[in-house]
């Protein structure tokens, strides 16, 4: 091993049969070894291996324990008594890109094919993947995941199927589930329908996305300063107010819904914008989400970056913020769900400024005639939070792992 | 600074409990009051949020508390009126005990079984392969973020012979003529529950997936060791302790969906629907403060139910406490 770049750290290492070491860690970028106290020889050596801090880890902020992952998947647990300095070289970007099996150790892999060196990987010790799994039971959670999908797929796939059906095949009896001739009538109706009206279609739209837009802005800005001071920072009042916002996310629009009108009309909010947007920067699930996904953030971090002279606005704009995308992510799902499924008709009146979902229920008010540009409405709006998610799945799973409750 | 300094250096010792009490609250107050002036930034970035939250959340339930106990039609200025509004509730006002016990029924059913079902199918889906899990996960969650979609079992339950589940009993012959399912008091509340359960795979359910992701696999490998040979046992010994956060978050979110339903019953069943039998403690409320503006009635409706939820969280707390020890 090279001298340049090695970090060490004390601590034991526990193989999976049950064997334990007490010793010293050494790594860098080529690789690692575990030094038995006193010996010269290496208990274990690494080449080639990939360091990888466990996701506890993560959360909790300091590192006391390290997995390292070999090419072919084998694992062994180190549990260090001083962890930062591992932690240090290894992964400073674990925020923004999440670890995948193939990064640096492959990489290695290649430089040493090139350089026509030998590369030594070690024996796994578990060489089934599940070793403690039934086949029945496999067969039984296929089969039962099978039904059940089925069973939640089956009215999205049937309103899409409505949307593309002719007018006869939308009263024919029995009803087919999906078009034979399959058309886009329903979709050009709509359009036709809305542009007759006394507010244009687009209008109704342009109000949706303005609120959706502005809401998720505002919301991912102002709850992430929130967050990060509430995840960082020990200050008085800080935890109570966060035990607060916890509670609250309990209470939906409904049921505040009334003293809310209250207020709003006092500070004249009433038939404005503003009514909807407010209440959307201050929703409770995303402060709650960011605050427990800022939390795992090394405190090394921002440390790091005040002895560098940094002021408070400069790390959270330019260290942490970056640092926490995948929750930006998650946020923006959340607020964009709830705000475009907003038809906010108790706070708005005027029609040139009502939503999407209103124009939707007035052109269902219009009775079973309209029954297939019902369903073509319903699958524009309902599309675009699905779509984000699909997207963005990954991210958003990455910072729901941290969105537990601890009390 | 001096001011703690000169508390800390007198004898304490001759001092009753209560004065030393007193004086301990008082270091404690100092400290915090430092602890304070040392972060002043923190209240300015927490600020912003702090005042929109009290704004729109907190306020809203205070306002809530105090017109519980008034009269109050937003023409006239309040009357204050004790606990009239309460006695009425319970006494009187027998659309609102449907409403209790259907609310009670729906969130008996929905919550713990929604509750239940997320976590089961998150296990499962965890089962999976990576790509396959990614398809499942989109598939269970989709219900529940696409908004008015579940407007589509309108038409799925139609009164008349057009309706896909009346036409399907018909063609088996179970059925002579088609039913009314949304109009037929008979049938609503087991089809609402239907409607729900469909739609609550929601951000518990999320949580759960994460959650199952986020246990490192070390710790399986270790329990291998130790002799865990099932699933079963690898849920209630390994995975269920380190995953104590996520359940409580999903309990949250649960008790929301379960006592909040309002959107659906009115979309499906119409509002107000045949013989009240669609009615929930959300509806009554809105009905009373958005359609009869009695305010302070709606209140008092409003207060019960926070109660109630705070209550089943607590509780919820508490079991989940007794979890895999």
């Amino acid at each position: 091993m090279s001298e340049t770049n090695t970090v060490q750290s004390n601590g034991t290492l526990k193989m999976i049969d049950g064997k334990k070491f007490r010793g010293t860690l050494q790594a860098n970028e080529i690789g690692a070894a575990f030094y038995q106290k006193g010996k010269a020889e290496p208990v274990v050596e690494w080449h080639y291996a990939r360091l990888h801090r466990m996701d506890n880890i993560r959360r909790g902020g300091t590192s006391t324990q390290l997995t390292v992952i070999l090419k072919d998947d084998s694992r062994y647990i180190f549990e260090l008594d001083h962890g930062l300095k591992v932690y240090n070289y290894m992964d400073s970007h674990w925020a923004d890109k999440p670890i995948t099996p193939r990064t640096r150790g492959d990489e290695l892999h290649r430089l040493a094919e090139l350089r026509g060196e030998k590369i030594q990987v070690k024996k796994h010790l578990i060489t089934r993947r599940h070793p403690n799994r039934s086949i029945a039971g496999d067969i039984g959670i296929y089969l039962l995941l099978i039904l059940f999908g089925l069973a939640m797929v089956f009215p999205l796939v049937y309103l899409i199927g409505s949307s593309l059906k002719p007018l006869d095949e939308l009263f024919r009896f029995p009803p087919p589930i999906w078009p034979s001739h399959p058309t886009t009538d329903n979709f050009s109706d709509l359009f036709v329908t809305m542009g007759q009206s006394y507010v244009p279609f687009s209008r109704y739209l342009v109000n949706t996305v303005f609120i959706t837009a502005v809401g998720t802005f505002g919301h991912l800005v102002i709850a992430s300063m929130a967050a990060f001071v509430l995840a960082k920072y020990e200050f008085p009042g800080g935890k109570v107010f966060f035990a607060v916002v916890t509670t609250c996310l309990m209470f939906s629009g409904y049921v505040t819904g009334i003293p809310n009108y209250l207020i709003m009309s006092k500070l004249g909010m009433i038939d404005t914008y503003w009514a909807l947007i407010l209440p959307a920067f201050a929703a409770p699930i995303g402060l709650f989400l960011m605050k427990q996904f800022m939390e795992g953030l090394p405190t090394a971090l921002i440390e790091a970056a005040t002895i560098d002279g940094a002021g408070q606005f400069r790390i959270f704009w330019s260290i942490v913020m970056p640092n926490v995308k995948p929750a930006w992510l998650t946020m923006i799902i959340f607020s964009v769900q709830s705000l475009w499924n907003t038809s906010a008709a108790t706070v708005i009146y005027s029609e040139a400024k009502k939503t999407l979902v209103y124009a939707l229920q007035q052109i269902q008010a219009g009775g079973i005639a309209r029954t297939g540009q019902v369903a073509a409405a319903n699958v524009i709006i309902v599309s675009v939070p699905i779509l984000i998610f699909v997207f963005s799945q990954s991210r958003i799973l990455e910072t729901m792992a941290s969105s537990g409750i601890k009390d | 600074m001096q001011h703690i300094q000169s508390i800390a250096s007198k004898p304490t010792a001759s001092k009753s409990f209560f004065s030393r009490y007193l004086d301990m609250k008082r270091e404690r107050m100092a400290h915090s009051w430092q602890l304070a002036k040392r972060n002043k930034t923190c209240y300015l970035f927490l600020a912003p949020y702090a005042i929109l939250f009290f704004t729109f959340f907190i306020l809203p339930i205070g306002t809530s508390i105090f017109y519980s106990f008034t009269y109050y039609n937003i023409l006239e200025p309040a009357r204050f009126i004790g606990l009239q509004n309460y006695v009425n509730l319970i006494l009187q006002d027998e659309v609102f005990l449907t409403a209790i016990k259907n609310t009670f029924v729906i969130a008996v059913i929905t919550g713990p079984v929604g509750y239940i079902l997320s976590f089961l199918f998150a296990w499962f889906i965890n089962e999976l392969p990576k790509w396959l899990r990614a398809v499942a996960v989109v598939i269970f969650y989709a219900p529940s973020i696409a908004g008015s979609a579940f407007t589509v079992f309108s038409i799925l339950f139609r009164g008349d012979a057009y309706g896909w589940f009346n036409s399907i009993l018909m063609e088996f012959g179970i059925i002579e003529a088609p039913r009314l399912w949304l109009t037929d008091p008979n049938y609503m509340m087991t089809i609402l529950i239907i409607v729900i359960l469909w739609m609550s795979m929601g951000t518990g359910f999320l949580s759960f997936v994460a959650g199952f992701q986020g246990i490192d696999r070390s710790m399986y490998e270790a329990g291998y060791v130790d002799g865990v040979r099932n699933r079963w046992q690898e849920l209630y010994h390994i995975t269920l302790p380190s995953m104590k956060p996520m359940l409580l978050f999903g309990a949250v979110m649960s008790i929301t969906t379960a006592f909040n339903v309002c959107d659906v019953p009115r979309a499906l069943c119409g509002y107000p629907s045949t013989d009240y039998a669609a009615r929930t403690v959300v509806t009554h409320l809105f009905d009373y403060g958005f359609s009869r503006f009695e305010m302070g009635y709606a209140s008092a409706i409003a207060t019960l139910l926070f109660l109630v939820m705070i209550l089943c969280k607590k509780a919820i707390a508490g079991l989940l406490g007794r979890v895999g020890t």
